[in-house]
């Protein structure tokens, strides 16, 4: 998923930048509410991170902000104070879960997860569409109970198109979700991607859930819950 | 008119503790001077009127005796006195004017008719051309005035001076004098009564304009007002004005207290979590594993430590602000806050709370204190939370039930003591019930632990009503 986190300290930006890369997000980490809207504008994130207690634009007017310029993705902000007002603010401005510091990553994780689930509709930790079940704690594939051998990227880019059932996904958006910046994305690699994930899952269950839209991009065909 | 009486009860019982109303204080004051004066008035003008009526009697006699002389004739030697005196009161049997005349030697010559029935006993002194005015009684007790005029009716003998005497009861002196003081009284206490009617009615106009002010200084007790008006009399301007510089001045205090204390706490947690998490990337090498574990133990309970601590700095009483925060709209920002983070619950509120109920506490203390307890019941609860308003003469109720698993009695007291927690699951949590029970002991509440008859915990909280 693609995250971004508003966060002037850069010490805890960077391990926050590490930790979710290594849970397998794509991150976009900056420093103060403008670069946050900046990055807001130009991709499509899943998910933000903001710190209230931000230079210049509070993090409580970017929330804001955000919302008016009509984002619909799950904020989780972060407190100092920890106090309620700062809370029950910032939940009305439009944030969706709070988390005090300091936290430990595990518990941030827990709350991320928990909110990406719900955005997408599913509110368990799995999300099933016939013998296809994705374990999304354990960053898993399984069919019909058995684990199905896939790379991270693989992974992600099977989740997305899950979560987004019977939607179209552009190509775009699953670079984003598998790269942070710009320069290093080819619309080819999607392509050998997809193409790797749909042989797998042929192989172990002869399931074929992923269609190409032509000109528009992939569409995953079958229903989950 | 109870009200009244009550407020005077009220006054009565602090003049017990020496802490009359100023109103009070005045009046009384007020109403000792006049009736002070009014005693030391009352003889002075009862001597002046008795010295002026005796005189004009003293004249009317003399005028009497006037007309005896008048009347009187020599003739040969002898003293004669016509059969009617053109004066009617001397000739009539029951006149109260008597007349009396003496010879030289103080025999009496010549009464009036209205004296025949009278028997006093007079002897004029006779000594030479006097007039005497004096009271003399009769034998029955009975007092008269008594005017005595002694006159030589013929120029050639010395010893032919005649005493004419005249002579009034003076009951009806003292019946006029008795009618007089009694209109003296009337009038003295009926001016009295006017004087102190005058003088409340003009206390209270007086101190109106301190009602004024004791009026917003409610309004600005109750936070309706942010300070107080400039419309004040003179004398009171300079009351108000230190005050109102002292409110603004708290105001600013205040709030600087809270934008720093909010800085500090972002300044101390922020590099806090940025060691938290260095503790996370040490503790991944199998060797540092035990040193990061205690930094990590450190580290949370110095977070815990300074939460604590800046909570409490900021949720203490203020001075001169009473608080009423309305409950209803605070619960309901809370609970659709706490809705939106614990969303896949699916929790139920109920709500059993009048609609214009109010606490008295500060909104920022409440909406700690309710936060703390609500997130509590939201994380434990299966599906129902229960908040409920009682109110007795003295006392709120306040209570907060969930139908979760419930505290065992044998822990009860353990967590409400300060800094306890049961669950290393939510950091954080520890505090919550520590910052409850400070708010509530720095505004004389209580907090008590039992079971719900949702089936979960219930903790109700006690609150004095002033």
């Amino acid at each position: 998923m693609k995250v971004l986190v508003v966060e002037d300290e850069a010490l805890l930006r960077h391990h926050l930048l590490t930790r979710l890369s290594e849970s397998g997000h794509v991150v976009d980490a900056v420093a103060n509410a403008e670069e946050a809207l900046y990055q807001t504008r130009e991709f499509n994130h899943d998910l933000a991170v903001v710190d209230l207690g931000l230079p210049g634009i509070s993090g409580l007017d970017l929330i804001r902000q955000l919302r008016s310029n009509g984002e619909r993705f799950p904020i989780l902000i972060l407190t100092a104070r920890g106090n309620w007002q700062d809370k029950v603010e910032g939940l009305a401005a439009g944030a969706d879960d709070y988390v005090v510091k300091p936290f430990q990553f595990e518990e941030l994780e827990a709350r991320l997860n928990a909110l990406l689930r719900r955005s997408s509709g599913f509110t368990q930790a799995s999300i099933e569409a016939g013998p296809l079940k994705l374990d999304l704690n354990r960053k898993q594939a399984l069919v019909n109970d058995e684990p199905l051998a896939l790379t991270a990227f693989e992974y992600r880019i099977l989740e997305y198109l899950m979560r987004h059932q019977q939607q179209v996904v552009a190509k775009e958006r699953l670079m984003e979700q598998l790269y942070p910046d710009d320069n290093e994305r080819d619309a080819n690699v999607i392509e050998v991607l997809v193409g790797r994930l749909r042989r797998k899952l042929e192989a172990q269950g002869g399931l074929k859930p992923i269609d190409t839209v032509r000109g528009l991009g992939y569409l995953f065909t079958e229903r989950c819950r | 008119m109870s009200l009244r009486w009550r407020r005077w009860l009220v006054e009565l019982r602090a003049s017990r503790n020496g802490s009359l109303s100023l109103r009070l204080r005045l009046m009384l004051g007020a109403t000792c001077l006049a009736i002070l004066f009014m005693l030391a008035l009352l003889p002075v003008l009862q001597a002046a009127f008795s010295l002026a009526f005796e005189r004009v009697i003293e004249e009317r006699l003399a005028a009497d005796a006037n007309t005896l002389i008048t009347a009187s004739r020599i003739e040969e030697g002898q003293l004669v006195m016509p059969d009617r005196l053109p004066d009617e009161e001397f000739d009539l049997p029951d006149a109260k004017l008597l007349g009396y005349i003496y010879d030289p030697q103080g025999n009496r010559l010549w009464q009036s008719r209205s004296a025949e029935d009278e028997s006093i006993d007079y002897r004029p002194r006779l000594h030479g051309d006097v007039t005497e005015f004096q009271r003399v009684r009769d034998i029955e007790g009975v007092e008269y005035f008594v005017y005595d005029v002694e006159l030589r009716l013929t120029n050639d003998d010395q010893r032919q001076a005649f005493s004419f005497v005249t002579m009034q009861p003076t009951s009806e002196y003292r019946s006029l004098f008795e009618e007089f003081r009694q209109q003296l009284y009337l009038w003295l206490g009926g001016g009295l009564l006017v004087l102190l009617t005058l003088l409340w009615l003009g206390l209270t106009w007086g101190f109106r304009s301190l009602k004024r002010l004791s009026h917003e200084l409610d309004q600005v007790e109750n936070g309706r007002l942010d300070r107080l008006s400039d419309q004040h009399p003179m004398e009171l301007l300079r009351l108000t004005r230190s005050l109102n510089r002292l409110l603004d001045g708290e105001r600013r205090q205040r709030e600087q207290y809270r934008n720093s204390l909010g800085d500090l706490a972002h300044s101390l947690k922020t590099p806090l979590t940025v060691l938290q998490s260095v503790g996370e990337v040490i503790s991944a090498q199998p060797d540092n594993r035990e040193q990061a574990r205690v930094m990590r133990a450190q580290i949370e309970r110095m977070s815990q430590q300074i939460g604590y601590q800046l909570q409490r700095a900021s949720l203490g009483q203020s001075g001169l602000v009473r608080h009423r925060v309305a409950l209803q709209p605070l619960l309901v920002r809370l609970c659709s806050t706490l809705d939106k983070v614990y969303q896949d619950k699916h929790v139920r509120v109920d709500l059993d709370i009048p609609p214009n109920a109010t606490l008295p506490l500060e909104q920022g203390a409440l909406m700690e204190l309710l936060g703390n307890l609500l997130e509590n019941a939201y994380r434990l609860c299966l599906h129902q939370v229960r908040i409920s308003l009682q109110e007795d003469a003295e006392y709120l109720l306040l209570s907060i039930e969930d139908d979760g698993p419930g505290v065992p009695v044998d822990q009860r007291a353990r967590i409400l003591r300060r800094g306890e927690r049961l669950d290393a699951q939510h950091p954080g949590q520890g505090i919550g019930l520590a910052v409850v029970k400070d708010i509530l002991d720095s505004y004389g509440g209580e907090l008590r632990l039992d079971d719900s008859s949702l089936g979960g915990a219930a903790f109700r909280l006690r609150l004095p009503l002033e």
